[in-house]
C-alpha cells in the first residue's frame, strides 16, 4: 500500500511534544478512573479511529497497518527496520521508541504505561483477526512480530 | 505507539469518555494539561512576556501546519488568528466522530496558564465545529475587558463562543 492511500496521512512537520501529550491523557485516565478507562479509550481508537486498519485485519488483510508503520516511524525518524513477507506477516524491530525518546527528554519515565497503549491497540486490532503481534521489550523500543495465528 | 500526528484523535476519544463523567472530569483534565504544558511554556512566558509568547505559538504553528498568523504583538497586546486549524480539522476528519467539546480544550489548558503567568486572555471560537479562531493576549485588564466587549457583539445571543479568564 502507498502512504496517500492510507485512511489518514499526514504531512509537514512532526509535533514530538505530542508524546508527552499522550502520556499526559493516558496517565489521567488511569489515576482517576483506573486502567479500565484507559482501555476503553484505547479500545475505541484502535477500532473507531483507525477502523480502516482495524477492519483491513479482520479481513486478513494487513496491508495499511504495516504501511502505517514505516510511515509515520519514518516522519519520526526513528531507527528502525521493517521486514515485510508476501504473506501479510512482517517483523518491525524499533530500536529506538519515539514515544520513550520524547518522554525521556521530558523526565517522564512510564515506560509500562506508554508500552500498554500499543499492546492494546495491537490487541484490540488483531482480535477476530487471522492475525497476532507478539511484542518483545527491547532496550530503548520493541521487536512487534505480526504473524497468523 | 500512536504517532504524533494522531495525538489528537486519541485525545479526541478521552474527551468523549470524559464528556460521560460529567464537567468536573473535565475541567480537571483541562487542569492537568495546563500543569504538563507548564514544563513547554512557564519559562519563556514569565521570563520574556509577550514576545515570549509569540516566540512559542510561531514554534507550535511552523510544528504543527498550522493556517495562520499573527495580528498584533507589543509587549502589552497579543493577537493571532487561526484560519485552518489542524487539531479540529483532523478531529473532524475522523472515521471515530468528533467529541463537540473538543474546541474548548484550547481556551481550557491556555488560559489557566496565562492566569497564573498574570496575563488576561480573551479567545473567540467562532463555531465549535468551524477550525478557525482567535486568540488575544493582554498584559492590562481594562484592555481585555474591552476587547471582550467587542468580541462579544460578533456572537449576539452565544456567549458561549467566547472564553475569557476573567470576569
Amino acid at each position: 500500500m502507498k502512504p496517500e492511500e492510507m485512511r489518514y496521512c499526514s504531512t509537514g512537520e512532526v509535533h514530538l511534544d505530542f508524546h508527552g501529550s499522550t502520556y499526559v491523557g493516558l496517565k489521567y485516565l488511569l489515576d482517576h478512573f483506573g486502567m479500565e478507562a484507559v482501555d476503553e479509550v484505547l479500545s475505541s481508537t484502535a477500532e473507531k479511529v483507525y477502523k480502516s486498519i482495524y477492519e483491513r485485519l479482520q479481513r486478513g488483510d494487513s496491508s495499511e497497518l504495516i504501511c502505517h508503520w514505516r510511515y509515520y516511524l519514518e516522519r519520526e525518524k526513528c531507527d528502525f527496520t521493517l521486514t515485510e513477507n508476501p504473506d501479510g506477516t512482517a517483523v518491525l524491530e524499533l530500536r529506538e521508541c519515539p514515544a520513550l525518546r520524547q518522554l525521556a527528554k521530558e523526565n517522564i519515565n512510564d515506560r509500562p504505561l506508554i508500552c500498554h497503549a500499543t499492546d492494546k491497540m495491537n490487541q484490540v486490532w488483531c482480535a477476530n483477526s487471522p492475525f497476532e503481534i507478539v511484542v518483545e521489550h527491547l532496550e530503548k523500543g520493541c521487536r512487534q512480530t505480526l504473524r497468523r495465528k | 505507539m500512536i504517532p504524533s500526528d494522531h495525538f489528537v484523535r486519541f485525545y479526541n476519544e478521552i474527551f468523549k469518555y470524559l464528556q460521560k463523567q460529567g464537567p468536573e472530569a473535565i475541567a480537571e483534565y483541562y487542569q492537568t494539561i495546563s500543569k504538563h504544558q507548564e514544563t513547554h511554556c512557564w519559562e519563556i512566558f514569565t521570563q520574556k512576556g509577550i514576545p515570549g509568547m509569540k516566540e512559542y505559538w510561531d514554534n507550535i504553528r511552523k510544528e504543527e501546519n498550522c493556517d495562520g498568523e499573527v495580528l498584533e504583538c507589543s509587549e502589552t497586546v497579543y493577537r493571532s488568528i487561526m484560519n485552518n486549524c489542524p487539531s479540529l480539522s483532523k478531529v473532524v476528519d475522523n472515521d471515530a466522530g468528533a467529541s463537540d467539546i473538543y474546541c474548548r480544550h484550547c481556551p481550557g489548558w491556555v488560559m489557566p496558564l496565562l492566569t497564573k503567568c498574570g496575563y488576561y486572555c480573551v479567545e473567540d471560537l467562532v463555531g465549535l465545529d468551524i477550525p478557525r479562531c482567535q486568540l488575544s493576549i493582554f498584559k492590562n485588564l481594562e484592555d481585555a475587558r474591552a476587547y471582550r466587549e467587542r468580541v462579544l457583539k460578533r456572537h449576539p445571543g452565544k456567549p458561549e463562543l467566547v472564553e475569557s479568564n476573567f470576569d
